[in-house]
């Protein structure tokens, strides 16, 4: 049967560790968006939601002990179940394709599909970083650090440091008109948090909305960037200033069947066409969607000439220009409104996150196909893409 | 009154003021450092709290992170909090003490003190760190009480790491005033403190002015270039490898011109001075001058450092010309005399040779020497009472390793006179007293105490202020316990004994095990409370004798070398585990081997200026003397109850697989060489041996020897493969070769303790077996011996 995607909401893309969602849990966040989510389609009974599929890169402490089914219950009921799902980066997109393809093999109706991640409170690399031995024997890039990749893809695909820094430069300017431009306000829950902290030795409490994304650098420049220094490798090519942003946030949409849909007279706004995955070896993991792209094409009865518009994940400023130049993507229908670099990556959220926006900007553009992409730790690219109706 | 601080205001933040609130900051005091706002500001901004405190902010962020650092630990800084003089200078009214570090300008400067008049509690104290305005004019029309308690604390820069603090009193201050800053710099800011007159420049910047000037005539007189006196009046001389003209280079020519230029206009009845301003001067000083070839901060001076490089890769350095006055690339100046002397080990052997002979060279020196007894002797009573506070000034201030009058005893009493009288000046009549008393010498030893000769008394006294030091030097003269090629025991009194070591760099070999082994078996059987480890040396210790080992594994003595290993193993255990505490006392390098003793004793009493590593990586090794070992224990020591244990590990096994050396004993703590609870830190450096003593009579008065321990909780495959991948990263990003990467994953199996399918509790011994094992395996490897070889002929270390 024919899925749908109906609505999708996302939280603003906090800095990790000094934005407005530091001291803000992941799973509180997800409770908010997902109730913000069911409130805007009153048609549905919160009740009847089949499943709440939730992505998560790290989940382990605040967002650990089974995140996925708590923030069901209090998002919408204890009677809705909820899961965990986690492809690393690519958690927030292959959320939404298992929630199609539950559709699809007519195993439910209704799903609520995203992801979440606070990068203030989880380790990068989890708590306790224990690889296998074994594993290690066989390939110690099992394990290999995401920095590390980077530089490795830069140099396999020649990309210079100046070509990242200018990469990079340019998602920020492309982020900061969007927002100017207003383009992320109807697709951003605005959240109010209250602190309670102590300051002067007093208890004190403040509410603060956060609603607008907080990555960008606006007074970034060319010369600015060339100055950091390299972060992983000597001589090498990236830096703080070219590499995706640690991040806070929470996405989900709303996926319905067609026999829902006509039931309950709702309105989607489009259809994924298609998901696919594909692997690549772990020390070139950035390389990933080159291997997902034909595949989902493929599976989509589509060209890449088709895909009007396309959300890269920007995990680091030389990985995305790897993946733009081998995979043949048109430069200038990638990340329209900017990247990861300058918006952010909240690991588990990224994927649904970058599907909303995505799907807003068709709109806008009335375009037809778009495609979301992403590379994955460990080796694995992912591409989804979708129609809008 | 007795004097007490906690909150000292810093007024000034430029580069002495900020170096000095850290200083502050670094002995634990609360500091308020104060400057003006920013002239350009107005309209709203005048009204921003953050711009009206811009220059004293970016001022201690700039000194924050230059380098070498000012804070012994960077978390110290927030001990710093900062203001400006419009909003905040009443916050100075708590304060017990107040230091002015603001522009050398006498309007300025006393602007300054009538608000501190207005704004101080009565008793505080206020001085000024003033290098050249009269201390009297500075108190001029300030209230008694202010009168009574200022005086002058002159810092060297940088403050933390010169141990000059000249202390300066007018007529007014107070005697207490003056006795307290005397004790509470050296013992509590760690510096040499040394009493002055309010004559111009001190002492220091006096002899150091005397000192500079005359070797640039020196210089001209006898036609050398910039480098060959370099080459002669650096470390061959017991100054640093700064010397002469680098040492201009690194202050800045224009500054070095400004005190000069000061002390010329100033001083009286000085003859020396006098003679030199009649003089014309060098053409090569004008034309860097006039060109702001100021030194380093322009980029040229009498060096200038060029980007291009030469055949092999190295920098070419470009030097001045004295006479032509053209840079050209400089040359390693190649003087026979060089080699001759720097043959000779002792520098009384080796000075004495340098003043004894006709050629230019030895001319040179004597004409220095000679100028500069004739200048220090006569500078005696007009800027010190006695002649010791010169000796202290420049040792601490200028680094050299032996003040006028020491070197005058190094080369002999009556030799330095008639170096003086060849130059034809004369001595003072001080000096005919001294050597009418029968001395030979300025300074003697007796009983364990430094003497002097004072020159009121005339008599030989011991040095004031140093009870609490203990000097080795003062035992020489006494008969010591045990002593042999490497390392000599003293008796230090009150039941302790002190083991120094005595070899080159207090290098380790098989005479210093031997040593402890005896020191440790004498103090168990007889009536001794427990032993010091400890020397009065620059650096504790280097390390293993490398050059031993080295040649060893060579010949491919490799049973000997792995009884050797074995030796210094258990000489580690045994002072683990010995039944009378021991205690260690160090300051500058503590490197590899002297890094594992200290970590065997009982406690450490650390100088803050101690640098402290396991540096075994750069020769290709691992740390094979029970450092490996003592990280594996101390890493299953912090593992607690629920914890993943990883993180932990990963920790301690950086700090060996990068060789990292701490900056200062404070930052030790954070690399695991030091253990809070069990060593301490010891600001003034020569107080160390003492305060260790102190700390082996404390222990010993309820002492239980520690056990072998057979319960250290190590990871086995589970940590080694977290380690691999570190290892992996580190790789991959080129900050490791090859053979690091071979020789990080040796280091990963013994501190996870081999690859044990599982977590298990060891014993030290298994740890130091398995210790040994890795380190003679690595000793066979030829790119082991490659690196030691390169280390020992160019004094760095190879990357292969």
């Amino acid at each position: 049967m024919e899925a749908y995607i109906i609505k999708g909401y996302r939280s603003a893309v906090g800095k990790a560790k000094k934005g407005g969602f530091k001291n803000y849990r992941s799973d509180d966040l997800s409770v908010e968006v997902i109730k913000y989510l069911m409130a805007s389609v009153p048609e549905i009974d919160p009740k009847s939601v089949d499943d709440v599929i939730v992505g998560c890169a790290n989940p382990e402490g605040e967002q650990g002990l089974q995140v996925g089914r708590l923030i069901s219950a209090r998002a919408l009921g204890k009677e809705v179940p909820g899961i965990t799902i986690n492809r690393y980066c690519a958690s927030g997109l292959e959320a939404i394709s298992q929630a199609v393809s539950k559709i699809n093999a007519g195993f439910g109706h209704i799903y609520i599909a995203g992801g979440a991640e606070s990068m203030s409170m989880i380790p990068f690399a989890g708590y306790k970083l224990a690889p296998s031995y074994k594993a290690n024997l066989e390939n110690l890039n099992y394990h290999v650090g995401m920095g590390a990749t980077a530089e490795a893809v830069a140099g396999k695909y020649n990309i210079s440091r100046e070509a990242a820094d200018k990469f990079s430069y340019d998602s920020h300017m492309k982020a900061a008109s969007a927002i100017d431009g207003g383009k992320f306000k109807d697709q951003i829950v605005p959240i109010e948090i209250e602190e309670v902290f102590v300051a002067d030795g007093k208890r004190k409490t403040k509410t603060h909305t956060v609603a607008v994304d907080e990555g960008v650098r606006r007074e970034t420049s060319l010369e600015g960037l060339a100055k950091l220094r390299p972060a992983f490798k000597i001589g090498g090519t990236v830096t703080a200033g070219n590499a995706s942003q640690t991040s806070d946030g929470a996405a989900f949409t709303l996926v319905v069947s067609e026999e829902m849909v006509k039931q309950l007279n709702l309105k989607p706004i489009a259809r994924m066409a298609g998901c696919a995955v594909g692997g690549v070896e772990p020390l070139y993991m950035g390389i990933g969607p080159c291997v997902a792209i034909p595949k989902v094409l493929k599976q989509a009865g589509l060209s890449l000439k088709d895909i009007q518009q396309t959300e890269l994940n920007e995990a680091f400023g030389a990985q995305a220009l790897a993946v733009i130049q081998e995979a043949g993507l048109d430069p200038e229908t990638v990340n329209v409104n900017g990247g990861a670099i300058a918006l952010g990556h909240p690991l588990g959220c990224t994927g649904a996150k970058l599907t909303i926006q995505l799907l807003d900007e068709m709109q806008r553009r009335k375009q037809r196909y778009g495609m979301v992409t992403a590379c994955v730790g460990g080796g694995q690219g992912i591409a989804g893409v979708f129609e809008r109706l | 009154m007795k004097y007490r601080l906690k909150k000292v205001a810093v007024l000034g933040s430029g580069v002495m003021g900020s170096g000095i609130a850290c200083h502050l900051a670094n002995i634990g005091l609360e500091v308020l450092m104060l400057d003006i706002i920013p002239r350009d500001l107005e309209g709203d901004k005048l009204k921003d709290p953050t711009l009206r405190n811009s220059i004293v902010n970016s001022a201690l962020q700039n000194s924050i992170r230059s380098k070498p650092a000012p804070l012994y630990h960077k978390s110290f800084a927030s001990r710093i909090s900062t203001g400006n003089f419009e909003d905040d200078f009443e916050k100075i009214s708590d304060a017990d003490w107040i230091i002015e570090v603001v522009v050398e300008r006498l309007d300025i400067k006393q602007q300054i003190f009538e608000k501190v008049d207005n704004n101080r509690k009565n008793n505080s104290l206020v001085t000024s760190n003033t290098s050249s305005i009269p201390m009297h004019l500075l108190s001029e029309g300030r209230s008694d009480n202010f009168k009574a308690h200022f005086c002058g604390t002159h810092f060297f820069n940088p403050p933390r790491y010169l141990r000059l603090l000249e202390v300066i009193p007018t007529s007014d201050t107070l005697e207490s005033v003056i006795n307290f800053f005397m004790e509470f710099g050296k013992v509590n800011l760690g510096k040499e403190t040394v009493l002055c007159k309010d004559t111009p420049a001190f002492i220091g910047n006096r002899i150091g002015v005397m000192s500079a000037t005359e070797m640039t005539i020196l210089t001209k007189k006898y036609s050398f270039t910039v480098e060959e006196v370099d080459v002669l009046t650096g470390s061959l001389i017991g100054r640093p490898p700064t010397a002469t003209f680098r040492l201009q280079d690194l202050v800045g020519l224009d500054t070095g011109d400004n005190v000069s230029r000061f002390v010329m206009d100033n001083v009286e009845n000085d003859t020396y001075i006098n003679k030199i301003k009649k003089l014309p001067e060098p053409k090569f000083m004008r034309f860097l001058l006039d060109n702001k070839f100021l030194g380093n901060k322009s980029g040229k001076g009498f060096y200038e450092k060029t980007k291009k490089k030469d055949a092999n890769g190295k920098t070419i350095i470009n030097v001045l010309n004295l006479e032509t006055l053209e840079y050209k690339p400089a040359v390693k100046p190649r003087l026979e005399i060089v080699k001759t002397a720097k043959g000779m080990e002792l520098l009384d052997k080796r000075l004495q040779f340098l003043v004894d002979g006709d050629s230019k060279e030895h001319q040179f020196f004597k004409d220095y020497f000679g100028a500069l007894f004739a200048y220090s002797a006569a500078r005696i009573p007009e800027i010190s009472d006695q002649y010791f506070p010169l000796d202290d000034a420049m040792r601490t201030g200028y680094v050299w390793e032996y003040g006028p009058f020491e070197y005058w005893d190094l080369i002999g009493f009556e030799k330095g006179i008639a170096l003086v009288e060849a130059l034809g000046e004369s001595l003072p009549k001080w000096v005919h007293d001294l050597k009418a008393s029968g001395a030979q010498s300025f300074y003697k030893y007796e009983n364990g105490k430094k003497h002097y000769f004072n020159i009121q008394t005339k008599k030989f006294e011991v040095l004031p202020g140093k009870d609490a030091f203990i000097i080795l030097d003062s035992y020489r003269a006494q008969k010591s316990i045990i002593k042999n090629s490497e390392c000599t025991v003293h008796d230090i009194g009150d039941g302790v004994l002190c083991l120094e070591f005595t070899s080159k760099s207090n290098s380790i070999g098989e005479g210093i095990g031997r040593g402890i082994d005896e020191a440790i078996r004498l103090a168990e059987e007889g009536d001794w409370k427990g032993i010091v480890i400890g020397n009065n040396a620059k650096q504790f210790s280097v390390g293993a004798n490398l050059m031993n080992v080295g040649m060893m594994a060579m010949q491919k003595q490799f049973d000997p070398l792995d009884k050797m290993v074995d030796d210094f193993q258990q000489i580690n255990m045994r002072i683990r585990t010995s039944k009378i505490p021991v205690v260690v006392a160090t300051q500058g390098y503590v490197f590899g081997g002297g890094c594992e003793i200290a970590m065997h004793c009982d406690a450490g009493v650390y100088a803050a200026e101690s640098y402290i590593g396991l540096v075994e990586v750069g020769v290709g090794l691992l740390p094979g003397g029970g450092g490996t070992k003592e990280f594996a224990v101390r890493a299953s020591d912090d593992f607690f109850e629920g914890d993943v244990q990883s993180p932990t590990l990963v920790n301690y096994f950086k700090t060996i697989a990068t060789a990292a050396v701490s900056t200062s004993a404070h930052q030790a703590f954070d690399l695991n060489y030091l253990k809070e609870g069990r060593d301490i830190v010891s600001v003034n450096t020569p107080m160390n041996i003492g305060k260790a003593k102190d700390k082996v009579l404390l222990l010993a008065k309820n002492y239980i020897a520690p056990s072998v321990r057979e319960d250290i909780e190590v990871l086995g495959r589970g940590g080694m493969s977290v380690l691999y991948s570190a290892i992996n990263e580190f790789r991959l990003g080129e900050y490791m070769s090859d053979y690091d990467v071979e020789i990080a994953r040796k280091i990963a199996y013994v501190i996870c303790g081999g690859d044990l399918t599982s977590s298990q509790k060891v014993s030290e011994q298994y740890l130091l077996d398995i210790e040994r094992e890795n380190f003679m395996s690595l000793l066979g490897n030829q790119k082991t011996l490659d690196r030691i070889q390169y280390l020992l002929m160019n004094n760095k270390p190879l990357r292969n």
